[in-house]
């Protein structure tokens, strides 16, 4: 290491860096880019000539209500999945912090749906969810109640996938929030009842302030993850029924692969995704981050 | 104000007994001191007053009435962690104020008490900040103005000086004397510091594995105690006990009683010893004596005597104490109390 002298030192940092660097440059940060130009284009995938049609692929989907019709989907299911998501994992974590046998259990039990693989989640709950043969239904009829539509009603189908997101990570966000939790001292907690705090002043005031950094990362990650919806649409609604399920990422993919291959469309949507995603962040921290507290 | 009574208080911790029937009476408006090696129990007791972590067995009594079933916050008492228990997220205000909402105090009084009490503990000026941008000593304050606000009959506190530096811990001392003479409010005090003990206390409670040892005013607790047990704890450096000679009893002097000679005094007890280490410590100097493959400790005024050199030391008659086998104190008027006092003086 002696002998490497003053410029090794200086090279070494971003060599130990660079390949990291160059799969982010060469994965995200060009397809990125080469998104936002191809916007601008006319390509298809189908045709090989690319010309520069300026701001014409926006103006045709504004003008779209299929596109509109997504947008307005995408925002109903995420402000459904991250208002329950949130709630759920947060009453549940509180929950697991009385230390019982079962709730050891339940903790374990509450992360076992993340590691399975989307997909097959997705196909398991499309056939609980069958109208005719389901699980769920045969459970509704046991009880003496009627059975729902699921998935096809244009009601009750994306609840449907709300639930089925829920079931898949709501168990995640729990462990967080539970672990955040377990770092609060109990003193806090003592000094509190000698404060004569009732417990939902106790939960406003101390708990949630305290695990504030993690419900923080938590909104964002649900926030994000929930604009990307895409699997459980492609294999338990394909947009369906009617176009009631139609979500960004669905649109996207059908106007780059199905149809007319219309890469150009699918790509200036994809820039709208992108900015909407990024302008919610934005809003988050502008509004939400002078309430976290961090130690 | 208020007095403060536990009646057959256990408390265990599954199968950890810590407090085994502890009766102890605290005065109305006394500053009393637990004080005790660290795990004896002190903050078990502190917390069983306080209603947190509630005892196993017995009654807790405030004021002759039973408060045993009283939740924490309805007791009328604030306590000051061992490690300030300061809510982090609230500000300094927030955090004095908490209670005071709590017990739906309105908002004018708050403000008033807040600034009052702030005024007197010296934080006005970090009302809006939050604990994470003060120091060691400016959150011990504000965890004593969220004692103070509330206008309690009893302050509980444990070891509140423990985190703070020498300095700031004598200057502390001397102010939380003054609160207390001030409020004239009924003190629980906690600390493993016999100077802070010896300093502060109306009435010193000692403590070992959660039994009282002894119960009396600090110097009562230093010149008279009542085992061999209170008798090493409080002082410094320790009494000396050295075991009694043809018998299975031991006898005790403070460092601080023996006189230093060079030549064979005229004294009750007297022996040659030699000087092991001289220590310094400014206008006392202590040293280490051994004779006969024992060691005792002299707290000396004179600091002529050197390491290596031979002296007499001697002692009073009145200034030896004598422990019986179990440990406990042979009194001046139990029986044999002459013969073993003789037996101590030919050592
Ligand atoms: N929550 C607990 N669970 C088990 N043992 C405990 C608990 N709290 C205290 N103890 C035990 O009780 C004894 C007394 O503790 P404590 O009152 O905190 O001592 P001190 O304050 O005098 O240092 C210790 O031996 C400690 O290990
Ligand atoms: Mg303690």
């Amino acid at each position: 290491m002696q002998d490497t002298g003053k410029l090794g030192r200086k090279v070494l940092p971003y060599a130990l860096v660079l390949p990291a660097i160059l799969f982010l440059l060469i994965f995200t940060i060009y397809p990125l880019l080469d998104m936002v130009y191809m916007s601008f284009t006319d390509w298809k995938l189908v045709q090989p000539a690319k010309n520069f049609v300026g701001l014409h692929n926006y103006r045709y989907l504004f003008g779209r209500s299929d596109f509109w019709n997504a947008l307005g989907n995408t925002f109903y299911y995420s402000v459904l999945t991250v208002i329950s998501q949130f709630c759920a994992a947060t009453l549940f974590a509180v929950w697991l912090r009385k230390n019982t046998r079962i709730n050891s259990l339940v903790r374990t039990a509450l992360f076992t749906p993340h590691i399975v693989a989307l997909l097959s989640v997705a196909m398991v709950w499309s056939w609980l969810m069958n109208e005719d043969k389901g699980l769920l239904n045969m459970l509704l009829n046991l009880l003496g109640l009627p059975g729902l539509r699921w998935l096809n009603s244009a009601e009750t189908a994306m609840t449907s996938l709300v639930i089925v997101s829920w079931w898949k990570s709501v168990g995640y966000y729990t462990v967080i929030i539970f672990s955040a939790l377990q770092t609060i001292p109990t003193e806090i907690y003592e000094a509190a009842d000698l404060d004569n705090a009732g417990r939902f002043s106790r939960f406003f005031r101390i708990t949630f302030p305290m695990i504030s950094p993690q419900a923080f990362l938590c909104l964002i990650t649900m926030t994000i993850g929930s604009f990307k919806v895409f699997e459980t649409i492609r294999v338990m609604t394909g947009g369906g029924p009617g176009k009631a399920t139609y979500v960004l990422v669905y649109y996207i993919y059908m106007t780059a692969f199905q149809g007319q291959f219309k890469v150009c469309l699918a790509c200036a949507a994809g820039v709208v995704l992108l900015f909407i995603v990024g302008l919610l962040t934005a809003l988050y921290f502008m509004l939400l981050s002078r309430k976290v507290h961090y130690q | 104000m208020a007095k403060i009574e536990l009646r057959n208080v256990s408390k265990r911790f599954g199968n950890t007994v810590v407090l085994e029937n502890l009766n102890l009476t605290i005065e109305d408006g006394q500053f009393a001191v637990l004080i005790g090696p660290s795990g004896c129990g002190k903050t078990t007791v502190l917390r069983t007053i306080a209603g947190i972590g509630p005892q196993s067995s017995g009654q807790v009594l405030m004021d002759d009435q039973d408060i045993s079933d009283l939740p924490p916050g309805k007791r009328d008492l604030a306590m000051v962690f061992q490690n300030y228990a300061i809510y982090p997220t609230m500000s300094v205000r927030d955090n004095i104020e908490y209670g005071l909402k709590n017990r739906k105090v309105p908002a004018p009084t708050r403000n008033k008490l807040i600034a009052e009490i702030s005024e007197i503990v010296g934080i006005a000026p970090y009302l809006d900040r939050k604990p994470a941008q003060l120091s060691g000593g400016q959150r011990q304050r504000v965890a004593l103005a969220r004692a103070m606000v509330k206008k309690p009959k009893v302050f509980l506190m444990d070891e509140p000086l423990s985190n703070l530096d020498a300095k700031l811990r004598s200057q502390m001392r001397v102010e939380l004397i003054e609160l207390h003479n001030h409020l004239k409010t009924t003190f629980v005090y906690v600390t493993h510091d016999q100077v802070e003990a010896m300093s502060m206390a109306d009435r010193i409670i000692l403590l070992n594995n959660g039994v009282i040892q002894q119960e009396a005013n600090p110097r009562e607790i230093y010149t008279n105690p009542c085992n061999k047990f209170t008798a090493q704890f409080i002082g410094a450096p320790q009494m000396n006990i050295l075991p009694l000679p043809g018998s299975d009893m031991s006898f005790g002097f403070r460092p601080e009683k023996v006189t230093l000679t060079e030549q064979a005094p005229d004294a009750f007890l007297k022996k040659k010893a030699r000087i092991i280490t001289r220590e310094m410590l400014g206008s006392e100097t202590l040293y280490q004596l051994r004779f006969d493959k024992q060691s005792i400790m002299v707290k000396s005024l004179s600091d002529v005597f050197l390491p290596g050199t031979d002296v007499y030391f001697s002692l009073r008659k009145e200034d030896i104490l004598l422990f019986k086998r179990d440990e406990n104190r042979l009194y001046p008027q139990e029986d044999g109390y002459g013969q073993a006092l003789a037996a101590a003086g030919r050592v």
